[in-house]
């Protein structure tokens, strides 16, 4: 299908706060973004004209920021309504291989969903990992330099070359990615061999370093994961923000070019005019 | 004193009483303004009792809290506005669009932005978290009610010493760390969660705000102009719309709060006086004030703030020619059994006024209904210049607004105890030891790097954040000058955001220190590439009753009046907070400046690190020997008369010739020079850059090494041109331009007459720079 015609939907709740930008990457590479608030899916209080379903779309986008709060589990609460509603539509709109982007609070959700890191079946039933309060203890929002591991499997980076570090800045509060103590380095084995890990942090060398080149203190330095499918994919950093090299931390320096968190965008929609 | 005469209550289901206040004596009238938390004077409680004489009956509580409330000098300015007018009002220019709860000024042709700063300094010291997140929710509100889109935060701070012995800490006070810890956290849950970057700021650190910590609070806002509304009612035939949070007892008498001095009693009387946040109502409420007014819907809005519905019913109305008659039974609340003046006088939060037509009332509360955000129709718009309440259909309260709004005016005395002002004059007389020096001054708590608290707020939420508020390669952080956004999806024009403030400089001279904090304001705006355009200030003083702190408050006021007028810089909104004392004395005289600029193509905007090997390194503007407060004489704990005066000319040559440089991209490196010197301009420009410098002073004028070092001459900025370019800057003989040396190497290693004064490896400058907050948080 052509660009044009790409459907993505940016869903909010009050406490969603990256909605805009996250729009505005789709819109510029020319699909059809459009901002969801979640009562418009699930039908309360909203008028006839409001009213969206999910199959509607062709992009499922869950943006940054601190859906209700986020004063228990960061995701938590909106993972829960979510689930608790369009539990079906949402294994619906995964299993025809329509692209799910989480950012941040939207890979919070996405994990707390059990979209992610979906060892078996497309929706664990209780989450299998969790996105932890940084080793640092607070919120920090600072530059951070991802490297590409992933091998092709997932639909949100083919667009990006193997082993390329990309600038992408993190803003997080809890974004350490922890498993279950016990399974913890069977899970990870099993996400290597299933190309489910996409991003690493990496220092400016290219080298998985401690903090502050890795923010949180995630195992394996992993930042962002995708399910088995690749159509399902998480990430703390936040590739909106860098989507011109003048929102680059230190573009000043480097002025030319395109933003490093573009490709991640483009790479999607590429996929889904070829696939959908 | 008993007054229980003088109060007779009501024969009604809820708590009213009317008070007698014709046949109370006078003392029996400064009590019933003691017990009520109203602080108004005796002079003024008779206003008020010969007012209701003539109308030949008594004040309900409701009316006499409302008249305590609009008299607070929070609420109308009683002490300030003389000399407001004198200096600052008459600025104007036609890209001035409105001075509302906000400023709002034209951006581009389409599009205008809102500004506003203002003061949570009270509420900050008894609860820190809570002030500093109420204080942020309440200049998001001032900025939203123009019909704008909130799109940036600042927040300049001021404490005590964080290092400051517990045995040294006044009874009732809480330590500069606890306080500081706070409000570092609260703003950042609550800047965080509603989704605005936190952009530029400040702190500064001082013995006199131990007592008092100050918090000042700063909000930008863009809109497209169709967009931009008054605060205003349309006319008879509006309802009043209360949408947002729920109405409780929180922020009750906060501006009365406000209105006077701290003591050690605050934190047990006062803490009711602290308003709860919650940014997850706030965040939808922004979405739905904004969807509802870009539909149309809306005539007019104004937030809840200081004084609740008592302030906001009566202003919104008498600005649109009308009055109002409200019932407060229709408001939403957290806890029953509320008496109506508590409804009418809180200030609990997250809320906002609405004036819609009345066919659009049903759409309004559709959309706020979907946002699961409370709006209800509380009241509808009359013809006549009244406000008239009920309560459980009992009329409570019948005032005519040109009396609850006519608050004082005082022309209050200014004066200034001689003996204060002059000081014995001191120079340091060691022998220099300029290496150490400048790692001692980097490491001082005012000049060192605040990348522990900037790091903590979201600066680049809303992905329109183009320069940042920290500079630098990656890794090697220094601090920018200014921010710059980026708030239109089609155009390269850049707002820029840059804070100003030195109480030092006020403190020992305030006329000079109020030019000064402009002439900063300039300077950092003008560092980025942007053309000063606008300022808000924010002006936290003593008490206004004791004619030398009043006399600080003028002399600062005509400085920064002076210098915006000469180069028509409009003053559109701003703040004053007096009462800035506890038993220990006033604060340092303490403005706050946040200014705007406009950027025309933010791809030509540079940032402080240095950039290439080999690039030259210059001066612009004249360095004097202007030693008085500096960072380097308070250090040494010396004093000098010479403060730093601004040259207007110079000012506005020295703008003209950065930004001209810089549009132009002849400059790829900029910093402006202020605390600490050219010493510390230069080194934070190193440690951004991650590189030396080779510097030669020997033409920086006849002066001794450590006034070329240290001293903080205004209108000056230290920039690297970029080869093969230089001859692209523009010249001005008022604002003269010195090359000083190249980039390169790993020494900031500066020369003099041919002599080395100082040689210290970049690696260390940083070390120094970077670790002074982290060792003491």
């Amino acid at each position: 299908m052509k660009i044009s015609k790409v459907k993505v939907c940016v869903l909010r709740i009050e406490g969603t706060n990256c909605e805009e930008e996250s729009y505005l990457s789709f819109n510029r590479l020319g699909a059809k973004p459009e901002k969801v608030h979640l009562k418009q899916l699930t039908g309360t209080d909203v008028s006839p004209e409001e009213r969206r379903s999910l199959s509607d779309y062709h992009v499922l986008m869950l943006p940054g920021g601190f859906s209700s709060g986020d004063y228990v589990r960061a995701g938590a609460i909106f993972a829960a309504r979510l689930k608790s509603r369009l539990s079906s539509d949402l294994v619906d709109f995964v299993r025809a291989g329509k692209p799910v982007l989480g950012v941040c609070n939207g890979f919070q959700i996405l994990v707390e969903m059990g979209l992610l890191p979906a060892m078996s079946g497309v929706m664990s039933d209780s989450p299998e990992a969790v996105l932890g309060t940084n080793d640092s203890g607070r919120f920090e929002c600072r530059p951070t330099l991802l490297k590409k591991v992933n091998r092709g499997r997932c639909v949100f980076t083919t667009r990006i070359p193997d082993e390329k570090i990309s600038v992408i800045p993190s803003a997080h509060a809890e974004g350490k990615l922890m498993f279950p103590i016990e399974r913890r380095d069977r899970i990870l084995k099993e996400l290597y061999e299933n190309d489910q890990v996409v991003f690493k942090y990496v220092d400016p060398e290219g080298n998985l370093a401690g903090y502050p080149w890795c923010p949180n203190g995630a195992a394996d330095n992993i930042a962002g994961i995708c399910n088995r499918d690749g159509n399902v994919f998480g990430l703390m950093p936040h590739p909106e923000r860098v989507f011109f090299r003048h929102t680059h931390p230190d573009w000043t320096r480097s002025p030319d070019g395109a933003g490093d968190g573009r490709p991640v965008f483009e790479s999607v929609l590429d996929y889904v005019s070829k696939k959908l | 004193m008993s007054t229980e005469h003088l109060y007779s209550r009501r024969d009604v289901p809820f708590d009213m009483m009317d008070i007698d206040l014709g046949t109370a004596t006078d003392d029996e009238l400064v009590e019933i303004s003691r017990e009520s938390g109203i602080a108004l004077s005796l002079e003024e409680m008779h206003r008020v009792r010969d007012f209701f004489s003539a109308k030949g009956r008594n004040p309900t509580d409701v009316e006499l809290q409302s008249i305590g409330q609009a008299w607070s000098e929070h609420c109308c300015y009683k002490s300030s506005k003389v000399f407001l007018k004198e200096y600052v009002f008459g600025i104007n220019n036609p890209h001035v669009i409105d001075r509302g709860d906000a400023g709002v000024m034209e951006f581009d042709r389409d599009h205008a932005y809102a500004l506003r700063i203002e003061s949570h300094n009270h509420p900050s010291a008894v609860e820190p978290y809570g002030g500093a997140a109420t204080g942020i929710g309440g200049i998001i509100r001032d900025v939203l009610c123009m019909g704008a889109q909130p799109i940036a935060l600042v927040d300049p701070l001021y404490f005590g010493p964080l290092d400051l012995p517990f045995d040294r800490l006044p009874p009732g006070i809480k330590h500069p760390k606890y306080l500081f810890s706070g409000v570092v956290a609260g703003i950042r849950d609550y800047g965080n969660r509603v989704g605005l970057p936190t952009v530029s700021g400040g702190v500064w650190f001082d013995e006199s705000y131990i007592g008092n910590c100050l918090v000042n609070v700063g909000c930008i806002g863009i809109a497209e102009k169709r967009n931009i509304r008054r605060n205003a009612v349309r006319g008879p035939g509006d309802v009043l719309v209360l949408v947002g949070g729920r109405t409780g007892r929180d922020g009750i008498h906060g501006v009365t709060f406000a209105s006077a001095v701290l003591t050690k009693e605050s934190e047990t009387e006062s803490r009711g006086a602290v308003q709860l946040g919650d940014p997850i109502m706030k965040e939808p409420v922004i979405h739905a004030v904004l969807e509802a007014n870009e539909k149309g819907l809306v005539n007019g809005m104004k937030d809840l703030g200081g004084g609740g519905l008592s302030c906001v019913v009566g202003e919104i109305a008498l600005s649109g020619g009308c009055g109002a008659e409200v019932d407060l039974s229709k408001v939403p609340l957290k806890e029953e059994g509320l008496a109506p003046w508590e409804i009418w006088v809180s200030e609990s939060q997250e809320r906002m006024m609405l004036s819609v037509s009345a066919r659009n009332l049903d759409d309004v509360l559709h959309v706020f209904k979907v946002w699961d955000v409370p709006a209800i129709s509380v009241g509808k718009v009359i013809p006549e210049k009244v406000v008239r309440l009920r309560f459980q259909g009992e009329k409570v309260f019948d005032l005519e607004l040109d009396f609850l709004t006519a608050g004082p005016v005082y022309c209050r005395a200014c004066g200034v105890e001689e003996s204060k002002r002059a000081r014995r004059e001191r120079h340091p007389k060691a022998k220099p030891r300029y290496d150490k020096e400048l790692l001692r001054l980097l490491a001082t708590p005012d000049i060192c790097n605040k990348e522990w608290i900037i790091r903590q707020y979201d600066h680049e939420v809303r992905a329109s954040t183009v320069i940042k508020p920290l500079h630098g390669k990656l890794g090697h952080w220094s601090h920018g000058d200014a921010a710059v956004l980026k708030p239109i999806e089609d155009s390269f024009r850049g707002l820029a955001v840059a804070t100003a403030s030195n109480p030092h400089l006020v403190g020992a001279d305030p006329y000079k220190g109020g030019k000064g904090c402009v002439d900063e304001v300039c300077r950092n705006l003008a560092a980025v590439g942007a053309r000063p355009h606008s300022m808000t200030d924010c002006l936290n003083f003593g008490n206004p009753e004791k004619p030398d702190r009043l006399w600080y408050f003028r002399e600062a006021v005509k400085g920064i009046g002076e210098v915006a007028e000469a180069l028509n810089i409009p003053i559109p909104s701003g703040n004053v907070s007096f009462y800035n004392e506890a038993p220990g004395g006033a604060v340092l005289p303490t403005p706050t400046i946040l200014g705007c600029g406009i950027v025309t193509d933010i791809r030509k905007c540079v940032t402080s690190d240095l950039k290439n090997d080999g690039g030259a390194i210059a001066v612009i503007g004249a360095t004097r020997p202007e030693m008085g407060a500096s960072a380097y004489y308070r250090m040494w704990k010396c004093h000098s008369p010479k403060v730093p005066d601004v040259d207007i000319a110079s000012l506005r040559a020295g703008v003209d010739v950065v930004v001209g440089g810089i549009e132009r991209g002849a400059i790829v490196s900029c910093h402006d020079i202020s605390d600490g010197g050219l010493a510390v301009a230069l080194a934070e420009m190193c440690i951004g850059g991650d590189t030396g410098a080779e510097i030669d002073l020997s033409k920086v004028g006849k002066l001794k090494n450590d006034q070329k070092l240290f001293s903080e001459s205004n209108s000056r900025w230290v920039v690297e041109l970029r080869k093969g370019k230089e001859r692209l800057m523009p010249k001005d003989r008022r604002a003269p331009m010195v090359k000083l040396g190249t980039v390169g190497g790993d020494s900031l290693r500066v020369t003099s007459s041919g002599k080395t004064i100082l040689d210290i490896h970049a690696e260390k400058l940083a070390r120094s720079f970077g670790e002074t907050l982290w060792r003491l948080v």
